[in-house]
């Protein structure tokens, strides 16, 4: 599929096969996976991100449990799709970053994005992945000004996030104007693919952030699907995106 | 700022209500978060709220208190940022929500320091403020710190018992951890998941604590000590039989820990902090009391 384009899951929803399978059939159409890490207080999760990760905890499932399925989607995917973590700051600071990165890095994950780190304070996450071989994926919002730009895009790792709207996951896609030129920016200094994520759902709004960017991430639709016709709807989901967008 | 619509949390709802009061003065729209709990529980300020022309938003995720209302105002502010200001209620969140707060609660430390030395003519042995999320006690004892001269104790709610998710005491049961966009010490389990908290104070529910807290427990500036539910219940019934005040129950924890320690303090000069009135406790007094 044209573009560098990832798709989310919430780790072992809606439960570990189906999360597994899903995942591994997503890989065959996008380019790498995000792999949510459930915790208590997701404070940049809409509703539906937000209830999944609630239905994971509420089995008492812990985070070696979804390293332990991240493990065997690594086995069936491809090596050269990454896997990314997205987990909350407390998920990776309280057990030790160094301990976080060692687990992380050992089931085969090859990023970390970590929404409630801002840039200013991610320097001892950086250090410490680097040190496991781990990016840190750096985010970019439409608030981040143009010189905050320049300065975060230029040493971004594995792929730059672009938080396409004001919001959380799972709200309406939207670029205005000054959007569109913070994009242009961020691509102009980032030595890695500018990927926008949060509010893309379906194949009009996956076009329109390749008209903009280098790729995106689904997520909270894929979620809904999931929940509702499990992995064969989430398949087909997959492919008619794949279709849609277009060959690269 | 240009901003037309304030946000906040609350717990007790002693926020929401001032925060109600403000907008309604400057004619701005203002929307309060709270736990679906608190609004059961702290009925009469969600009609003050109300009647001031708040909207107030009940949260139902999680333990339905404190830090789910936070969570909701932080989500909300994410998409409203442009046109929206969040009135953080206490010395919580990302920086600089905890120092803005602080500062502004200062004013109580200074204006009860200078009372003190004009009443008695010294300034108190002990300052007592209880802590959840510590607002009122960090402005109690900012200007005791900046100038030193009396001991500070802050006082945790003990909740029903030492056992995980009876208690909201983080400075006593919690370690590091990152919440709500602060490094701070946190109630949570092994595998770093926040653990769900009780009180009977729905001010003191929450299960971290401002990061400024945890700085002066590591550097011994504050002393902190707990206060249970029951102790707390009995010091408000004590100061209204005796004073005819009636404090709020979040109050009545640093009046329970003085009362519960009373040989330490007999003789000596002690401020307690009464950061509110218990009149919107009144349900809860009367049920835990079978009055």
């Amino acid at each position: 599929m044209k573009g560098h384009n990832g798709l989310y899951l919430m780790g072992n929803y809606p439960d570990p096969d189906t999360f597994i399978e899903a995942a591994v059939r997503g890989l065959d159409f996008f380019d790498f996976l995000e792999v949510g890490i459930p915790f208590s207080d997701p404070s940049a999760d809409g509703p539906v991100i937000t209830d999944a990760a609630e239905a994971v905890l509420a089995r008492n499932t812990t985070f070696d449990d979804v390293l332990g399925s991240v493990r065997r989607i690594r086995e069936r995917a491809p090596v050269g799709k990454t896997i990314y973590a997205m987990a909350y700051a407390n998920t990776v600071f309280a057990r030790g970053i160094g301990n976080f990165a060692e687990k992380a890095s050992g089931a085969g994950i090859g990023g970390v994005i970590i929404p409630d780190v801002p840039f200013a304070e991610s320097e001892r996450f950086i250090k410490t992945f680097a040190r496991h071989r781990m990016s840190f994926v750096r985010f970019i919002s439409p608030e981040t000004t143009m010189e905050q730009i320049r300065k975060i895009a230029s040493g971004a790792e594995g792929f730059l996030y672009f938080v396409s709207m004001r919001g959380i996951t799972g709200g309406r896609f939207d670029l205005d104007a000054a959007t569109v030129k913070k994009i242009r920016a961020a691509r102009k200094c980032s030595p890695v693919p500018v990927v926008l994520g949060f509010g893309i759902a379906d194949i009009q709004s996956a076009r329109r952030a390749l008209d903009h960017a280098d790729g995106f991430v689904i997520g909270t639709r894929i979620i809904e699907i999931l929940k509702d016709g499990g992995v064969d709807a989430a398949g087909e989901f997959f492919c008619a995106i794949a279709g849609g967008v277009g060959r690269a | 700022m240009g901003k037309k619509r304030i946000i906040a949390e609350t717990g007790a709802g002693q926020h929401g209500v001032a925060t109600a009061t403000v907008a309604a003065l400057m004619g701005m729209s203002c929307t309060v978060y709270m736990g679906s709990l608190d609004v059961e529980r702290q009925a009469p300020n969600v009609r003050r709220m109300k009647l001031l022309g708040a909207e107030v938003v009940p949260v139902d995720r999680g333990g339905r208190t404190l830090k789910d209302a936070i969570n909701a105002a932080i989500k909300d502010w994410a998409r409203s940022v442009r046109d929206t200001h969040y009135l953080v209620g206490s010395v919580v969140g990302a920086h600089p929500f905890p120092m803005i707060v602080r500062d502004f609660q200062s004013v109580v430390g200074v204006e009860a320091r200078r009372q003190m030395k004009a009443r008695f003519g010294r300034l108190p042995d002990f300052a007592v403020a209880c802590v959840g999320g510590g607002s009122n006690a960090a402005g109690l004892f900012r200007e005791f710190v900046r100038r030193g001269g009396t001991r500070l104790i802050g006082v945790e709610a003990g909740g029903r018992s030492s056992e995980p998710g009876q208690h909201s005491a983080s400075l006593a049961y919690g370690t590091p951890g990152i919440l709500q966009g602060s490094l701070t010490y946190l109630l949570q389990n092994d595998d770093c998941q926040v653990l769900p908290v009780h009180s009977v104070s729905a001010g003191l529910d929450y299960p971290a604590v401002g990061p400024e807290h945890g700085y002066y427990r590591d550097g011994k500036i504050v002393e902190y000590g707990l206060c249970d539910d029951a102790a707390a219940l009995d010091a408000c019934v004590r100061l209204t039989k005796t004073e005819g005040i009636l404090p709020a129950l979040e109050s009545s924890h640093a009046l329970g820990f003085v009362l519960a320690n009373v040989k330490r303090f007999r003789g000596r000069h002690v401020l307690v902090n009464l950061s509110g009135r218990g009149d919107k406790d009144m349900n809860i007094i009367e049920r835990e009391l079978g009055l």
